[in-house]
């Protein structure tokens, strides 16, 4: 089952530090989705850098959500 | 995904060098300005004095502007994905050219040296004309329906009205533009309080206020149209004061009043509803800022009726010093923190607690320092007492050298955890 990281009403850096958390401890071939209050532009430049897979939206409430992908 | 068009490759993001440049100057101007009203006291006596013109563009230009640059490097990057070209280079050519533009701008109206204006007037109109083309093209890809970038772009029009309605009056200054100067002076004030550092405030203040503070967001009306209305208020203001329509101008500036108040009312009912059991030190400056404000904003519509001499000064203390200086500086304390951890994650793979890297008893002791410095102003600009001006100057100096001190403490931090 995808994991869901809610990392909404945290306050800087508290969402980066849980998604990195996460991300230390996800395998191969996983994704998880990340829930966060708005678009998390430095987290975009560790998952390029990192070689991450990730797509994200916005839904209709605001919340923004975030499939990462470690390939 | 990132906006179409638009990279945001790790090797794009600015150096933490790019804005500290501006961080680590900005202080020293609000440090000159406290220093030039210790030595010269009598500087209070009218807002047209040599010094006072002098003591409120080391604050404006030095100190104010200085900041928002900086963090405008940053902060669109961080905030609204957009890349600023060539970062790095524009940033040490823009500061350059603000912080020498800025020092020949204080020089020549406090020494009345006006010779001093022109290189003022081409550097500082420079330096923002290359900053404002960087800024634009890094904005280009990012959708207007973002209220930040969106109203960051506002912000940039506003400034750059300012900044040419500045030349204009320099250009009158020193070459003898027939210019009419009390008009251009009022427009100037304007754009530059208003459309450019008030309308920035709000649009970085959509995002810092929810995100540091841990309140709701504003309401989505406000941030739609609060910049929009601001800005197009404001150029039906322009047009009454160009007219000379004297009770029309009242009117707007009253409307430009309310809206001003809208917006530090919603601040103050969001930091309210905040999640934290206790207010950080971030919210207490941002309380003093939009009280300030709001008080400040009551005494320049009683200035537009009273001919007396302290309302635009106190006007002027508790917008510039109350309001602006308190709310860049709780902006600050979270900013350059939170840049040196997200460096330090960056770049070393693991960073200290953010407390680590700013604790709060110094920020605490500055910000004690900064509402004192607040209250000796007003105090020196009703009592008009040479001593207590002086008092005044004293507080303000030793405020931005403890702003100017902790910052470099942060810094300090920031290296040794990199070394290890």
């Amino acid at each position: 089952m995808k994991k869901i990281v809610d990392a909404r009403g945290l306050e800087p850096p508290q969402p980066f530090e849980l998604a990195m958390d996460t991300l230390a401890d996800l395998p191969k071939g996983e994704s998880m989705t990340l829930l966060l209050d708005r678009m998390p532009y430095p987290l975009f430049r560790i998952l390029d850098r990192d070689g991450y897979k990730y797509e994200n939206r916005i839904r209709d409430d605001g919340v923004v959500e975030i499939d990462i992908l470690n390939p | 995904m990132i906006p179409d068009g638009q990279t945001l490759s790790y090797d794009a993001a600015p150096a933490f060098s790019t804005p500290l440049r501006f961080f680590l100057t900005a202080p020293l101007f609000g440090a000159a300005a406290g220093a030039t009203l210790l030595a010269a006291p009598e500087l209070l006596d009218s807002r047209w004095t040599p010094g006072a013109l002098a003591v409120t563009h080391l604050m404006t230009v030095g100190f104010m502007l200085t900041v928002m640059l900086g963090a405008m490097f940053q902060v669109l990057p961080v905030v609204a994905g957009a890349v600023i070209p060539r970062s790095g280079p524009i940033a040490a050519i823009v500061h350059l050219a603000m912080t020498i533009g800025a020092l020949c701008l204080a020089w020549g109206l406090g020494s009345s040296a006006h010779g001093f204006l022109m290189p003022a007037t081409v550097l500082l109109g420079g330096g923002l004309a290359i900053f404002v083309a960087a800024a634009f093209l890094g904005l280009r890809r990012i959708p207007v329906a973002q209220a930040t970038p969106r109203d960051m772009r506002i912000a940039l029009i506003g400034f750059t009205i300012a900044i040419a309605l500045g030349m204009a009056l320099g250009l009158t200054l020193s070459n003898g533009l027939a210019l009419p100067l009390l008009v251009v002076l009022k427009l100037h004030i304007g754009w530059a309080l208003l459309g450019g550092a008030g309308v920035l405030l709000a649009a970085a203040s959509w995002v810092v206020v929810p995100m540091f503070q841990i309140t709701p967001n504003y309401p989505a009306p406000l941030t739609r149209f609060w910049a929009l209305g601001t800005g197009a208020v404001l150029v039906l203001w322009s047009a009454t004061v160009y007219g000379e329509l004297g009770t029309a101008e009242f009117a707007l500036s009253a409307a430009l009043a309310v809206l001003c108040v809208a917006f530090a009312v919603s601040t103050l009912k969001l930091q309210r509803q905040s999640r934290r059991s206790v207010p950080d030190m971030t919210t207490r400056a941002f309380q003093l800022g939009m009280g300030s404000f709001i008080a400040g904003l009551a005494c320049v519509l009683v200035a537009h009726h009273s001919d007396h001499q302290a309302w635009p000064i106190l006007a002027g203390i508790l917008v510039l010093h109350g309001g602006f200086v308190s709310v860049i500086v709780g902006m600050l304390y979270k900013i350059v923190p939170f840049l040196a951890w997200l460096h330090l994650t960056q770049d070393v793979g693991k960073a200290p607690n953010m407390k680590k890297l700013q604790p709060d008893a110094p920020i605490r002791r500055h910000l004690g320092v900064h509402a004192s410095a607040l209250a000796a102003l007003l105090l020196a600009a009703l009592a008009g007492n040479p001593w207590l001006i002086r008092l005044a100057g004293a507080l303000v100096t030793a405020e931005f050298i403890f702003l100017f001190a902790n910052i470099v403490k942060v810094l300090g931090n920031y290296r040794r955890a990199h070394a290890t």
